[in-house]
């Protein structure tokens, strides 16, 4: 039985083929270029949302302050959405990657764990904030509605804010949850197994 | 040194390095990969601080530890059986046995003894992962027992 096996000699056994650079960097371009328009493309679309509900105010000149209240609260949880998303999502995605191992994942577990809280926080403020914001707006219009109309058009609301509430809300937070606690679970025990 | 150098002698390391950490062609392919689109990325804030090779290591290194993690969704059981097979084909069967012992390690292990195995000095292995050199040492030390003690298992 050896006692002293050559390892390094099986290791070069590998087999490898080297592909072209060529093919690479055309891989890479095009994974910026999608990286840079999904970040436009979510700019783009609440950003016209936010105009689109402007224009109503400009346009139709409400009367009531609760519907000016409500325009703004959902422009600011739209905007609030956006700012988060600017900022937090490059720093995922290009956090320092040439750190020592040991450092980068003490640095991506803070990150992390703030992305978690941020996460929750973040989707149950925007929640509320457009929640109220949609009931304000609507108040000059139902006062106009004789009562059982006014009473059917709030109901569906809440109606439609509750299933949000109790339905998809907790369901997408414990999705997120559970992958990012998945994750840092994992990140932890590695780090671990770099405790001297 | 460009990156179509860097790319050349740097590719069979770096495809080294990922398939001693996931032992399986396929995944490790789309690791270098990976690593080599970040370092296309990142080569013009290179800053010579430290070597090319301990750089790009790093990122290597850095990104395997991140694959693992989005690998866990998919156990190995689940593959389709003939991934498996072609993984077992019976060419070379110390070199095999050796990346598979190595894919058994913990993560950590698996990183040293892949560095190791590729000729790094220990003082650069320190600094990619961020240990001590004696630290470094010790464990090479001992990956290299459990290896050994796996090997003789397997010859009886």
């Amino acid at each position: 039985m050896k006692d002293n096996i050559d390892f390094k000699q099986y290791w070069n056994k590998q087999k490898i083929e080297t592909p072209a650079p060529k093919e690479l960097i055309k891989k890479a371009n095009e994974f910026k270029r999608k990286t840079r328009f999904k970040l436009i493309a979510a700019n783009l679309v609440l950003l016209a949302t936010c105009m689109g509900i402007s224009f109503i105010w400009f346009y139709y000149q409400p009367e009531f302050l609760t519907t000016k209240i409500g325009i703004v609260l959902c422009i600011i949880a739209m905007l609030i959405y956006l700012a988060f998303h600017n900022t937090l999502a490059p720093l995922l995605l290009n956090h320092s990657l040439e750190l020592d191992t040991k450092t980068q994942l003490k640095q991506l577990i803070t990150l992390k764990e703030k992305q978690r809280f941020q996460q929750t926080t973040l989707l149950n403020g925007y929640f509320i904030l457009l929640s109220l914001g949609l009931g304000l707006y609507m108040y000059e219009y139902v006062v106009r509605m004789r009562l059982p109309w006014a009473i059917f058009s709030y109901g569906s609301v809440l109606f439609w804010i509750a299933i949000n509430a109790f339905y998809f809300r907790p369901k997408i937070i414990k999705k997120q949850q559970t992958q990012l606690d998945k994750l840092i679970t994992q990140l932890k025990d590695f780090k671990a197994q770099l405790t001297d | 040194m460009t990156f179509e150098d860097i790319h050349k002698t740097y590719w069979p390391k770096v495809y080294r390095q990922c398939i001693g950490y996931i032992n399986d062609p396929d995944a490790a392919k789309d690791l270098t990969q990976e690593t080599f689109i970040k370092v296309w990325q990142q080569l013009p804030k290179f800053r010579n601080e430290s070597s090319i090779g301990t750089w790009i290591f790093r990122i290597a290194v850095n990104t395997c530890l991140g694959q693992i993690r989005k690998d866990k969704k998919m156990p190995k059981s689940e593959l389709p059986m003939g991934l498996v097979a072609e993984v077992l084909e019976d060419k070379e069967p110390e070199m095999q046995f050796l990346y598979q012992c190595i894919s058994e390690l913990p993560e950590i292990e698996r990183i040293i003894i892949a560095l190791e195995l590729e000729d790094l000095k220990q003082k650069e292995i320190a600094k990619i992962v961020g240990l001590s050199e004696i630290n470094v040492r010790v464990r090479i030390h001992r990956i290299k027992e459990k290896l050994t003690k796996k090997f003789q298992k397997n010859e009886r």
